[in-house]
């Protein structure tokens, strides 16, 4: 991209060519991006799953529907759906649905802790929100940038947090005990998983609705006061309104994160929970590829029909927008108290105290673990153990170090290759054309596939690479990675930028373009700027998912010196956690840090 | 744009916009910058330019662009030769001990050679992949199979994935009822018993599987999935040995009642409320913590716990019916190996009496060897039952998956 329209250029005929020059590379520039972000999803995603997804109706050579068919009229994967498939009478399904034991079957039951986890997400994160975009206090901005540091934590830190959090022996019931209740039994329920779900996708939603809370027009809600409206009202009229689509984004996103839901869900609940992605693990393992990959295509299916679902609702309810002034925020601690400034600061004092317990208790028993020793005293030897291996390890051993490099490198890169990509494929689902939700739906794909079906993908695909003319065409090691990160990651600079570009006022637009301006130019210029919170926040996301990045990373990276923090923290497990709980604290710093950095370097929105 | 700002406003506001455009230029410039890399990098060994022989993808590994160029072009007569070793992470990198260092350095030390770990992620499956895809194989020995894995590999590929093992030094010295291939690739390094390991502060474990079900061990025991993890697989296996597959099946029950299988057994366990948890690592962080105080493990337990100085008699074994499920892991030759004599001669290496002691210390195993040399304070801590019991090669084959699935259904049907 060249530089703004600032300094002194364009005079004489050499500035006049080279500007010309310019103009016709920055009208083709979208184009030749969408074109780089096509081939970039071709070659590392969509042939690589292909790959493994075509198992599902190619068996020993021959084309056959036959593993679906005996999928979706098993009663053990969809319950008293599968009668309907197998020919029964919708109404007889029906009754025998409505009454209280019904079989729900693993599809079901997926679909059911996932809608759970969805609700619990969106209820916790909301007040975050709220407390993040309307009001001021220290220490603000660094709370809004750390909201993502849960989203990419390994889950067997999650599962030290929470055993050490809410189990039988765990922070919450000796707060109980101590205050007289009896103890809550919450380890290996559905409850904890639901739990463990929000604590991952309560900040996703928090961090989007944030943005798009700051990106409301103050001056609309002005005018409503003005005209009469109450505060309330002018809130459910005016405000509220600009937020359903960033609350459903995070919903979308969280329901067909926990509908994949793999590791946490055999950590926290066990196997009598077991969803439709611990199927997909089994077979893949045992290479029952064809039953897998049918499994796995339902997943998909089932996902991205969620998000098409979702696609429509936010096509057909967006509210135009022509700027954006942000609502002043109100100090958290006033002045003067009446009851109407009691009552909301009330309600986020009870919020601060579930979302003590919820997040903060888990990851501060993971950084207590981390120095706790064999003999329960407080001790260093962790993180000398890191140090240690830092110092002594093999050179094909995975050292701290290396993998810290790594993470930021590689999520660096991540993020750069995910922010003009997300971008792309915004401005262009954004456009008016018939099926243009479908190819919607079709991007967000990264989010929506079977992680151990994208790990196989990528070694069949790319590790083992194609044979063209003699040659074998392989792709490994770090840039693939950074290319399976940004792909992994840019769906959610995507679904952050896309509302708010779908609500921009028209007419900005063409008189930029009536102007003269570039497609491109005015992306920049004008597009961007009116939506730059939900760019920054995509960023931040982008970059959390390459960090917590596992499967891709393991399968890519072809030496030791191109592991990630996650790794580090799997190789470190062993039977004490110390080790691991240490590197996973670094994990938490390191990133806790970047955030921070990376919303600082975006700057804080203050309106076009 | 709006009407009503002051000067910071706009200083801001130009600032922002500032940072905006270098965010921009620079997601940009790296992106663009990142493509060349990856379309460069995709360039890689011509090493054939006719059809796709067996041996022509040498060069695929090191695909990063990195390192390790091979010497294996002239099959490499002056220079070192290297030995290429596959296994799992563990065995080479793990927190506390593992054997792959002090194996190398010992190796290399004693023979010309050079050795070079590979350890991917999907351990044989990987190799089962690349002779699927063509991919050529890269690698002289794996280490670290077991007897279910064979029975996939064969049940997989037509051509054989390993070599025969052929004339190995110290082979007539592998314990009885360890070696597990019936065509004589797989050589026995190690062998571990998956048993129980329990609080002794908190309770005093059964000793039969009946007693498992007993009211006072109610919500007692945690395993893990045989689906996912080898400890649960073992222990699973172990309930199959003991209790049968039923009247249809192929396992005639050490019980002795025909109408009781491991189904029935497993179904009274779940009323009992036992746990099943993904990894064992998830078993052992809620064993840890206390959630139960019998868990699913191996029966090195004390070995580690010495190790950390903690209270043994928090950490006590204990053998079911005087069993624990054995699972012996065996190394072989691939078939396609580049340096396949000096890969026996690493065979026959791992078997030497001191190797495999120090091979049983590192991966906090029992040797596979009777000749092993190993000291008196581990073979104390570490374990072994009076009965190891395991299913054989033709026992395992056309039954695991079945076993695993029936399991699946009814224990997760809801």
């Amino acid at each position: 991209m060249s530089d703004g329209p600032h300094g002194p250029h364009g005079r004489g005929g050499r500035g006049r060519i080279r500007r010309s020059l310019r103009d016709r590379l920055e009208g083709r520039l979208l184009t030749l991006l969408a074109v780089a972000t096509s081939a970039a999803l071709v070659v590392a995603f969509y042939y690589p799953v292909g790959t493994v997804l075509v198992e599902a109706v190619r068996v020993d050579g021959a084309v056959t529907l036959g593993v679906f068919a005996e999928i979706l009229r098993d009663p053990f994967y969809f319950g008293e759906l599968a009668r309907l498939f197998a020919g029964e009478s919708p109404i007889a399904v029906a009754r025998d649905l409505a009454s209280p034991d019904r079989r729900l079957g693993i599809v079901g039951f997926t679909a059911y802790q996932a809608a759970l986890s969805t609700a619990a997400s969106v209820a916790l994160g909301l007040p975050a929100a709220y407390l993040l975009a309307r009001f001021e206090f220290p220490g603000r901005r660094t709370l809004r940038s750390l909201t993502i540091v849960p989203f990419v934590l390994p889950s067997i830190m999650v599962a030290v947090g929470f055993v050490a959090t809410f189990g039988r022996n765990g922070t919450l019931n000796a707060v109980l005990g101590a205050l007289g209740l009896p103890p809550v039994d919450l380890l290996f329920t559905l409850e904890a998983i639901v739990i463990a779900h929000a604590f991952y996708n309560a900040p996703l939603v928090a961090r989007v609705t944030t943005a798009a809370w700051e990106s409301v027009d103050a001056r609309a809600v002005e005018t409503a006061r003005s005209l009469g409206a109450g505060p309330l009202r002018a809130f459910y009229d005016v405000v509220a309104p600009q937020l359903y689509p960033a609350v459903l984004t995070g919903a979308a996103l969280t329901f067909v994160f926990t509908f994949g839901t793999f590791p946490i869900v055999l950590a926290l609940g066990g196997f009598q929970l077991a969803t439709i992605e611990v199927f997909i693990y089994r077979l893949v393992r045992d290479l029952s590829y064809a039953e897998a990959a049918a499994l796995a295509i339902i997943e998909l299916v089932i996902s991205l029909g969620v998000l098409l679902a979702y696609l429509r609702y936010e096509a057909r309810n967006t509210v135009r927008s022509r700027g954006a002034r942000p609502l002043p925020r109100k100090p958290l601690f006033p002045a003067a108290s009446t009851a109407r400034q009691i009552l909301p600061r009330v309600g986020l004092a009870a919020y601060f105290v579930v979302a003590g317990v919820i997040f903060l208790a888990p990851i501060a028993s993971m950084i207590l673990a981390s120095v706790t020793g064999a003999d329960g005293a407080l001790t260093l030897e962790h993180y000398r153990f890191l140090l240690d291996r830092q110092q002594t390890g093999a050179a094909f051993q995975v050292r701290p170090w290396p993998a810290i490099r790594n993470s930021l490198l590689f999520a660096t890169g991540a993020t750069l290759f995910a922010l003009p990509m997300g971008v792309v494929v915004a401005v262009l689902t954004t456009r008016r054309y018939r099926g243009r939700k479908l190819v919607d739906a079709a991007a967000m794909a990264p989010l929506a596939v079977s992680g151990i079906v994208v790990g196989l993908g990528l070694l069949r695909g790319l590790v083992f690479g194609i044979e063209v003319a003699g040659w074998r065409v392989t792709v490994a090691g770090s840039v693939a990675i950074v290319l399976a990160h940004a792909i992994a990651g840019y769906p959610f600079v995507v679904r952050t930028v896309a509302p708010g570009l779908e609500g921009l006022d028209r007419s900005l637009i063409e008189s930029a373009r009536a102007l003269g301006a570039s497609r491109a130019r005015v992306i920049r210029d004008v597009e961007l700027p009116l939506v730059w919170p939900a760019v920054v926040a995509g960023a931040a996301f982008a970059f959390a998912i390459s960090i917590g990045e596992f499967t891709a990373t393991v399968v890519l990276a072809t030496s030791a010196d191109a592991y990630t923090m996650p790794v580090a923290i799997e190789r470190f497990i062993g039977r004490r956690l110390g080790p691991a709980t240490a590197m996973g604290v670094v994990l938490l710093v390191v990133t806790g840090l970047s955030f921070v950095v990376i919303e600082r370097l975006g700057g804080e929105h203050r309106g076009l | 744009m709006t009407d009503d700002e002051t000067a910071t406003d706009q200083r801001v506001r130009r600032l922002s916009r500032h940072t905006r455009r270098r965010f921009l230029a620079l997601g940009g410039a790296a992106g663009a910058v990142a493509l060349a890399g990856c379309s460069a990098e995709q360039t890689d060994d011509g090493a054939a330019d006719d059809e796709s022989g067996d041996d022509e993808a040498d060069g695929d590994r090191s695909g990063d662009g990195s390192s390790d160029n091979e010497s294996d072009d002239g099959s490499g007569d002056e220079e070192t030769p290297t030995l290429t070793v596959a296994t799992y992470t563990s065995f080479i990198d793990a927190p506390s001990v593992s054997p792959g260092e002090w194996l190398k350095d010992e190796f290399e030390s004693r023979f010309d050679a050079e050795l070079e770990w590979a350890t991917p992620d999907n351990e044989i499956n990987y190799y089962i992949e690349r002779a699927q895809s063509d991919a050529g194989i890269d690698a002289d020995v794996y280490v670290g199979f077991t007897t279910e894995d064979l029975v996939r590999i064969d049940e997989q590929l037509d051509d054989d994935l390993f070599a025969e093992a052929g004339d190995i030094d110290g082979l007539d010295a592998v314990r009885n009822g360890l070696l597990f291939d019936p065509a004589d690739r797989a050589v026995p390094y190690d062998t571990g018993y998956v048993s129980l390991v329990y609080d002794g502060t908190e309770t005093e474990a059964p000793e039969t599987f009946e007693g498992l079900l007993d009211e006072e061990h109610a919500g007692a025991l945690i395993a893990q999935n045989p689906g996912g993890s080898a400890t649960g697989r073992a222990f699973l296996f172990h309930t199959v040995r003991q209790f049968g597959d039923g009247p249809d099946g192929v396992v005639e029950g050490e019980d002795g009642d025909a109408d009781y299988d491991y189904l029935d057994y497993w179904a009274d366990l779940q009323d009992n409320g036992v746990r099943v948890l993904g990894s064992w690592e998830d078993a052992y962080t809620a064993w840890s913590g206390g959630e139960a105080p019998i868990v699913v493990s191996y029966s090195t337990d004390q070995v580690f716990a010495a190790d950390a100085g903690e209270d043994l008699e928090k950490h006590q074994i204990r053998f079911l019916n005087d069993q624990a499920y054995a699972t012996p892991e065996g190394m072989a030759v691939f078939a396609d190996a580049d340096e396949p004599a000096l890969a026996r001669e690493f065979m026959s290496f791992m078997l030497e009496p001191a190797v495999q002691g120090e091979i049983a210390q590192r991966n906090v195993a029992f040797p596979a060897t009777d000749t092993a040399e190993l000291p008196d304070d581990y073979r104390e801590l570490a374990q072994e039952p009076t009965d190891p019991v395991t299913f054989t090669y033709d026992e395992l084959q056309g039954s695991v998956s079945e076993w695993i699935s029936d399991w699946e259904r009814q224990y997760a049907g809801n």
